[in-house]
């Protein structure tokens, strides 16, 4: 069964992973990282990313469609499962952790766009937010 | 064996005792005004605080583990100060779970020791957690994290008192569409309670708590809540009570004396 380290390595196993990071999108700790930092430093990252993916949890218009009561329900919070962004020569994969308890962290990968397959990606850093939680 | 020397009383604050014990690689239980930080060679391994919630409470409370399985885990693990561990050999959490949980629970205990950075009270050498290993941070990174959550709180609405008093949602402010996050934290607003005792009924983090207060402060949403008239009943304190049952319910009051008596031991 996975702890943090254990699923940080595996998502460095993906073809073109640079860097990956568990962070509490509220507070902006980083809970675990492992590779290269983006822009060098673990902790401003993490601050900053917590901020954008904030923003997008808490958006009421990418919610809309499934309302935030029947996603609160269904114990899917925040509504949106994850964020990608693109560079020039790399992509940024967010992958919001749902768990049973209050936590509020996503999995951050970052991806050189030359190896990196992004497809690929979205659906093992979504298996590995699952295993890190369920086991 | 590590000797521990009285360097750490010297200091003026806690976050300094610290350091210093985390320069001596010590083991033991630091207490602070607001609660106490465990280390083991150096490192934070656990905190706790009256002010928030504690893993038992944020995984019982929230369904995440059923209550007897955790006493359960407790009355085998918790004399070995293995509870954690127990959780997840018996299958009741997968052990990123319990990380989680567990820096989520440290973390949140660890910002209300720092944040009234007064001297350290005591350092208890050699005192061990009944949960057991789980996660070590480093000294530095528990202290520069309390520092960034208390400067981001500043940020968004400069007013500490929203973190310590009984709190009143204002009269005739209208309810835009909230996340569906602080949309709870509001219903739990009723001029009674503090941000500490509207953590604890949600089986929240209360720092996660403060942030949601205060934006909604910020919003003009909650305010303090005016002192009770003086014929009424006594106000009600600030903070949880010293002894830090006060607003507890039955169970963590009774897991609270286990720890006690575990510690004791």
């Amino acid at each position: 069964m996975p702890g943090i380290d254990e699923s940080l390595l595996e998502a460095m196993r993906l073809p073109g992973a640079r860097g990956a990071s568990l962070v509490d999108w509220i507070s902006g700790l980083a809970l675990g990282a492992v590779g290269e930092a983006p822009g060098g430093d673990w902790e401003a990252t993490a601050a900053e990313t917590a901020e954008l993916a904030r923003h997008v949890a808490e958006s009421g218009s990418l919610a809309a469609g499934a309302t935030a009561g029947a996603a609160a329900e269904a114990g899917k919070e925040p509504p949106v499962e994850d964020l990608i962004a693109t560079t020039a020569d790399a992509y940024h994969l967010l992958r919001f952790v749902s768990t049973p308890f209050d936590s509020t962290v996503f999995l951050h990968l970052w991806l050189g766009r030359d190896d990196g397959n992004l497809a690929l990606a979205r659906i093992r850093l979504a298996e590995m937010a699952d295993r890190l939680v369920l086991g | 064996m590590t000797r521990v020397t009285t360097t750490w009383a010297t200091q003026e604050t806690t976050s300094a005792a610290l350091g210093a014990l985390a320069a001596e690689g010590a083991t033991g239980a630091l207490s602070g005004e607001r609660g106490i930080v465990y280390l083991s060679a150096g490192r934070v391994v656990h905190a706790e605080s009256a002010f928030t919630p504690d893993l038992g409470a944020l995984l019982t409370r929230s369904g995440a583990v059923p209550s007897d399985g955790w006493w359960d885990a407790v009355d085998r693990g918790g004399a070995q100060h293995r509870v954690g561990h127990r959780l997840v050999d018996s299958g009741r959490l997968a052990a990123g779970a319990l990380e989680v949980c567990h820096l989520g629970a440290l973390f949140d205990a660890a910002y209300f020791v720092l944040a009234h950075d007064t001297r350290a009270h005591r350092f208890r050498p050699g005192a061990v957690h009944w949960l057991g290993a789980v996660r070590s941070v480093p000294v530095d990174a528990v202290v520069r994290e309390s520092d960034r959550r208390r400067a981001l709180l500043d940020r968004i609405h400069p007013d500490p008192a929203i973190d310590t008093v009984p709190l009143t949602r204002v009269p005739g402010a209208g309810r835009p569409g909230l996340p569906a996050r602080r949309g709870r934290t509001l219903t739990q607003v009723d001029g009674v309670r503090t941000a500490a005792q509207i953590a604890s009924s949600l089986a929240c983090r209360t720092y996660h708590i403060l942030v949601d207060l205060r934006r909604l402060a910020a919003d003009g949403l909650v305010a303090a809540a005016p002192p009770t008239a003086p014929q009424t009943a006594p106000v009600p304190a600030p903070g949880p009570d010293p002894a830090g049952t006060g607003w507890d319910d039955p169970d963590t009051a009774l897991l609270r004396r286990l720890r006690d008596a575990l510690e004791a031991l």
